[in-house]
């Protein structure tokens, strides 16, 4: 990593570019990279098992990163690495870390490709909208989940006392405050104090007024932000740097590159994810998250993202001492056993391709509260499983799923879903018969499959 | 004729090819074998564009693809554009637009596409990124003598500066100077009507659709 004042003295000084060219200029590279890597996709393939097609895909993100830097939007400045900086930055990635305090202290580390440890599990509402009358209750169940590690970004406040939050309003600092209020109040209510929560307000510069040790988000809870698609940072994103590394917060950075977009197809953008996972190392990042994200499906679990979510996640795990995670967004919605298949067959590619896993979420939740902390345990469970199996055992599995929901796979075509309230009971936070029903349905549904469920 | 009909092939595998310097040699070719500046706009590069983002539609191609085919077209269209203007016909036909992502929003690709795709279809447009404050749109707007608005807005609390802006045209008095587009993810037909816009396009296609049978 460089120091923040180094990250900061490239974004004023960097050269100057434009961003639609860069977008264009990296466009240019990743095509020369794949040809001269030799990187192809494989339409059948969900879960790479070739080591060094993977190995390759690590070279061109490295190659690509070393040209073309991240790029500062409001400075519009690229912010340059030298090959020495990044073999540095690399070398000094932390493997693992702690997070969270006493007894709900979760240790974060780093996995390797068909790692038999299981993943460590970032679970909650994952910024879904979450309605301010639920907040609390809604967290306080997905905190209940044993397996979830981490209590993952606890919900999208869009209003707060009927009135819709402009970002960066004075609306918006209190906002944060109730964010992080909430989540804590959550975690306690669980009986699970000293759970780690990985924030992110959603309040641009005005998340940081979350931070409170007593009442707020603490310095051991893990801040995440995101780069700006395709390997770009803005003020926002260094102020929060700034904010995270002062207070000594472990960094969770996702990179979200878009299969379709400026990456061209899968290759082109399993290159840029592996560049955004240098550049985040290079911020100063803990953890490098992905989200293999498609542009006509917006959405994770098609597949050209199986296949990228693997690529990716093996060649980091390959080649760098860095933790990975991998976020799962899928189409259709809790409630449904579409949502079951979709979450479960993107765990497979990635879980024995060395990641952890960040999720599950709808990509396009209808409503608030389009989440389940019962979905998030049968996730983490499929998580535990995958552990079991090798990457050509998970590549068969996956490609079963895939079969079940690929034709309904557009947002318009996918189940619905529904809202938490309408699959559990909100006074004892019980999942409901229909919830748990559906929860053993896909449960025996996959164990007959093959995923080794205990 | 053949020639006729071989050149305007030349002109669409152009676009297809996305190739800047055959766009402009095949619209030379065109100008120079007498066909009609606006034959050769229509039936030469405009249906290959189309085609082409009908193709993005599908992801038969990627991005930088149709940027590249339409950065093809508009080479191909400066060629064209003197033939054009003698006849009397505008190369801007379709409108000039305003277009950018709202304040507090950092989305673009989305946008990107309905800019590549409108500059395909022979609309002048001023692209103002993202982030933008509203009084930007109409104060460009206004210099470039726009008769769209397009607003690009992805998260649910950013749609509401869609709704500042026709609020804000309507308090200066010139909201009927503008058709006002909307888009983004989050943004519906009832959001359109809830909020007084005259059209709004769920993908870049329905968009132009959108734009080219406006009546304002
Ligand atoms: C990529 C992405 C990002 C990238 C953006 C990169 C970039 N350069 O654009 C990054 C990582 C930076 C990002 C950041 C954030 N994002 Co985001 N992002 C997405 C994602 C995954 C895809 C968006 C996209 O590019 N789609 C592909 C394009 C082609 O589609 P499109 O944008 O819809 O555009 C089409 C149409 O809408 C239409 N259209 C678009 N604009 C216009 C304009 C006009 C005039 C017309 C007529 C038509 C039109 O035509 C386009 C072409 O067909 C969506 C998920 C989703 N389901 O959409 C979330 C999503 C939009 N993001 C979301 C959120 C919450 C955020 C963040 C706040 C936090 C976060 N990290 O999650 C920040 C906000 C930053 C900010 N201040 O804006 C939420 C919004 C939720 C909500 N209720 O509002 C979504 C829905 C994810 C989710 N499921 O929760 N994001």
């Amino acid at each position: 990593m460089l120091s923040f004042l180094e990250i900061a003295k490239r974004s004023e000084t960097g050269p100057m570019a434009i961003a639609d060219e860069l977008g264009m200029k990296i466009a240019g590279i990743v095509t020369g990279l794949a040809k001269k890597y030799d990187i192809a996709y494989d339409p059948e393939v969900r879960v790479n098992t070739d080591d060094d097609l993977a190995d390759r895909v690590w070279q061109a993100g490295r190659d690509l990163i070393l040209e073309i830097g991240l790029y500062s939007i409001n400075s519009r400045r690229q912010i340059l690495f030298s090959e020495r900086e990044v073999d540095e930055g690399l070398a000094a990635v932390r493997p693992e870390f702690t997070a969270g305090e006493g007894l709900d202290t979760a240790l974060v580390y780093r996995r390797d490709v068909e790692d038999n440890r299981p993943p460590v599990i970032f679970g909650g509402p994952f910024n879904a909208d979450v309605h301010q009358d639920m907040f609390v209750r809604l967290n306080e169940a997905f905190a209940g989940e044993p397996l979830i590690d981490l209590l993952l970004l606890p919900g999208y406040l869009k209003e707060l006392d009927g009135i819709m939050i402009r970002p960066n309003s004075g609306l918006s600092t209190r906002a944060a405050m109730f964010y992080g209020r909430w989540a804590r109040e959550a975690i306690s209510r669980a009986g699970r104090p000293g759970l780690p929560i990985v924030g992110h307000a959603v309040m641009a510069l005005n998340e940081v007024s979350s931070a409170n040790e007593e009442w707020g988000l603490r310095s051991c809870d893990p801040r995440a932000f995101a780069l700006i698609s395709e390997l770009q940072v803005d003020d926002v994103t260094l102020t929060r740097l700034a904010h995270y590394q002062a207070i000594g917060a472990p960094i969770y950075t996702s990179a979200t590159p878009l299969i379709g977009g400026y990456g061209g197809g899968p290759v082109g953008t399993a290159i840029i994810g592996v560049a955004g996972h240098i550049g985040s190392v290079m911020l100063g990042s803990h953890v490098m998250h992905l989200g293999p994200q498609h542009i006509k499906y917006k959405q994770q679990t098609n597949a050209m993202s199986l296949w990228l979510g693997s690529v990716v996640k093996q060649a980091a795990a390959r080649n760098s001492k860095m933790i990975n995670t991998t976020s799962v967004t899928t189409s259709g919605r809790p409630g449904s056993m579409q949502y079951i298949y979709e979450f479960s067959a993107l765990v497979l590619s990635v879980v024995p391709s060395g990641s952890n896993l960040t999720g599950p979420r709808p990509a396009e939740p209808l409503g608030w509260n389009n989440v389940s902390p019962l979905m998030c345990r049968l996730f983490a469970e499929v998580g535990h499983a995958a552990t079991k199996i090798d990457r050509k055992e998970a590549n068969r599995i996956a490609d079963t799923l895939h079969e079940k929901y690929k034709d309904k796979i557009e947002l318009k075509d996918a189940p619905k879903g529904l809202p938490f309230e309408k699959m559990y009971d909100v006074n004892t936070l019980q999942p409901n018969d229909e919830h748990w029903a559906l929860y053993e349905k896909g449960k025996s549904e996959l164990k007959e499959l093959g995923v080794p469920l205990e | 004729m053949a020639e006729h009909e071989e050149i305007l092939e030349r002109m669409r595998a152009s676009i297809v090819a996305a190739d800047e310097t055959e766009a402009m040699a095949a619209a030379e070719a065109a100008l120079a074998a007498g066909i009609e500046p606006l034959t050769a706009l229509e039936e030469g590069f405009a249906g290959a564009i189309r085609a082409q983002g009908e193709a993005f539609s599908n992801l038969d191609i990627f991005l930088p693809e149709l940027v590249l085919s339409a950065k093809a077209m508009q080479a191909g269209v400066s060629v064209l554009e003197p033939a054009l203007k003698a006849k009397g016909i505008d190369a801007a036909r379709s409108g000039v637009v305003v277009i950018g992502t709202v304040e507090g929003d950092l989305h673009d690709i989305g946008k990107n596409i309905v800019v590549a795709m409108l500059r395909s279809a022979g609309y002048e447009v001023h692209d103002l990124g993202t982030d933008v404050p509203i009084p930007n749109f109409i104060s460009v707007a206004e210099q470039t003598k726009a008769d769209i608005i397009g607003l690009s807005a992805l998260l649910s609390t950013t749609m509401l500066r869609q709704k500042d802006l026709i609020e804000l045209l309507n308090l200066k008095k010139i909201r009927e100077d503008f058709f006002v587009i909307v888009g983004g993810a989050p943004v519906t037909e009832a959001w359109m009507n809830e909020i007084g816009a005259d059209g709004y396009g769920l993908d870049a296609h329905m968009a132009i659709e959108v734009l080219d049978s406006r009546t304002k």
